[in-house]
């Protein structure tokens, strides 16, 4: 199953470097750290799942001595493995450029973030494919507009007002139980997609 | 005789199409050649075989294991070439290499450079590049480079050249030289299998027909011609399918010596090859599926 992972970090390692540059500009600018770090990571990680939908990828790892529950599983451990390299480099970047640290609860929030949407998108993706993700983002977006225009105008100030109360809670219990809760959605989506892919047909 | 590969009445259905209680078995130490239409279960069989797609009911069995059990154990132990190019498209060879190499136990990098160099494929070109010819020989050269007992080919020869076709027949009867592998290769170009098969698997819409020694088909099967007056009700069922025409007709047996006996010299027996064996099995299928419904 490393091998995997390590496959797909190699496959993405120009894409990595090439996306250096926009994350520390995005950085420079002073963008919000936790909206640049969910960006990257599910950008990163889709593009990762999307090279390996092919059905003639599919057909190889298949072929080779792994299980279809070793493949999906690199998957899952390998989003997180992307996450963790997204989050550390925008907090050196950020120690670098701002010279100041990034609250935990930032990293935790960004990656509760990532994770949650990982666990709806990876067994999405597996039942269908995830260029159907992208449509259901596209009328997601429509909607969000079309919400943010005609009924509740300050959407997006609300829901920067509910980040900001949430990252402000000073109760460690909340965050315990958010977290627990993440890894428990994200585990049972991983048993998911382990179900679906195991059935799919190639 | 150990078999290699052994499928017991296997039953898979979707789509459409529907392989029934199928059972065929591949025999260690030797080169079977595969052969059918295009549709009838080719490749069907060939992802039961590598465990791509899982029968709805009946047992595979690889080396004399399971999948269930032994997924890993076998696949390490199997090289496989499929007729649509499975690598990635924007690496190197040499990339590809790096990503296959550790997931086999048995990865012999100067094996991997020997052919490299027989095939002189570019190592440093990305795949999408590649000709149909060289992504073969990539394919091929991944697949035997890890000391494979068995290899398993789905119409490796399919949009080759001719002279390429021939060479990788070459390479495939030096393979078996040391008589440790076996070699289980689908095709529809049948004059390949002339060159390199000891044995000859055939299935018709999704149902074994036979599998022979190849020096057996010529011994049982013949094409037989004469003139349509020595056709009746009683010589007709000695056939498989016949053709017939103004000047006289041609059919297949499957029974050569008792064909001899019933025309005697009223007829021309021949040598039959395995497109016809394959046609006319196909019209006899065909046929009796009318005559039935």
């Amino acid at each position: 199953m490393l091998n995997l992972i390590r496959k797909d970090i190699a496959l993405q390692k120009k894409t990595l470097i090439i996306l250096l540059l926009p994350l520390f500009a995005y950085l420079f600018f002073g963008s919000s750290t936790i909206w640049i770090g969910v960006l990257f990571c599910i950008a990163i990680i889709m593009q990762g799942f999307s090279m390996d939908e092919k059905s003639s990828s599919n057909l190889l790892f298949n072929s080779l001595p792994y299980t279809r529950k070793e493949i999906v599983s690199s998957k899952y451990v390998g989003a997180c493995v992307f996450t963790f390299l997204v989050l550390a480099t925008i907090f050196m970047g950020n120690l670098i450029i701002h010279k100041e640290m990034i609250q935990l609860e930032q990293l935790l929030f960004t990656m509760s973030i990532v994770m949650l949407f990982i666990s709806f998108a990876f067994p999405f993706s597996y039942l269908l494919n995830s260029q159907y993700l992208m449509i259901a983002f596209a009328v997601l977006f429509v909607l969000y507009f079309i919400i943010v225009n005609m009924f509740i105008p300050n959407l997006n100030d609300r829901i920067r007002e509910l980040v900001q109360t949430a990252l402000s809670f000073d109760n460690s219990l909340l965050y315990l139980i958010v977290v627990v809760s993440v890894l428990l959605i994200y585990i049972v989506s991983w048993m998911l997609s382990i179900r679906i892919y195991s059935k799919k047909v190639f | 005789m150990e078999n290699i590969i052994e499928l017991q009445g296997v039953n898979k259905s979707f789509n459409g199409f529907k392989l029934q209680d199928f059972t065929i078995s591949v025999k260690r130490g030797f080169v079977t050649g595969f052969i059918g239409g295009n549709g009838v279960g080719k490749s069907t069989t060939i992802k039961l075989i590598m465990n791509l797609l899982q029968p709805d009911s009946g047992t595979v069995s690889i080396f004399g294991l399971d999948y269930k059990n032994h997924e890993k154990e076998i696949k390490q132990r199997i090289g496989f070439v499929f007729d649509e190019n499975i690598l990635y498209e924007n690496v190197t060879l040499n990339e590809m290499k790096r990503i296959i190499k550790p997931a086999y136990k048995n990865w012999d990098d100067a094996l991997f450079n020997q052919y490299v160099e027989k095939f002189e494929l570019p190592l440093n070109k990305n795949i999408k590049n590649f000709s149909k010819g060289m992504m073969m020989k990539a394919s091929l050269t991944i697949a035997l480079s890890h000391h494979a007992e068995l290899i398993i080919m789905d119409e490796p020869t399919s949009g080759l050249d001719p002279i390429f076709r021939r060479e990788l027949l070459e390479l495939l009867h030096e393979l078996m030289q040391n008589g440790e592998k076996t070699i289980f290769f689908s095709t529809h170009i049948t004059t390949d299998l002339d060159r390199i098969a000891d044995y000859i698997t055939f299935i018709h819409n999704g149902e074994h027909i036979f599998t022979k020694e190849y020096y057996k088909i010529e011994e049982e099967y013949a094409i037989v011609k004469g003139e349509t007056n020595l056709l009746d009700r009683d010589t007709e069922r000695e056939f498989i399918a016949i053709r017939k025409s103004n000047y006289g007709f041609e059919a297949l047996t499957g029974n050569k010596q008792r064909t001899e006996e019933v025309f005697g010299d009223a007829a021309i027996l021949e040598k039959p090859t395995l497109e016809d064996i394959m046609l006319y099995t196909k019209r006899g299928k065909d046929k009796y599926v009318e005559s039935h419904s």
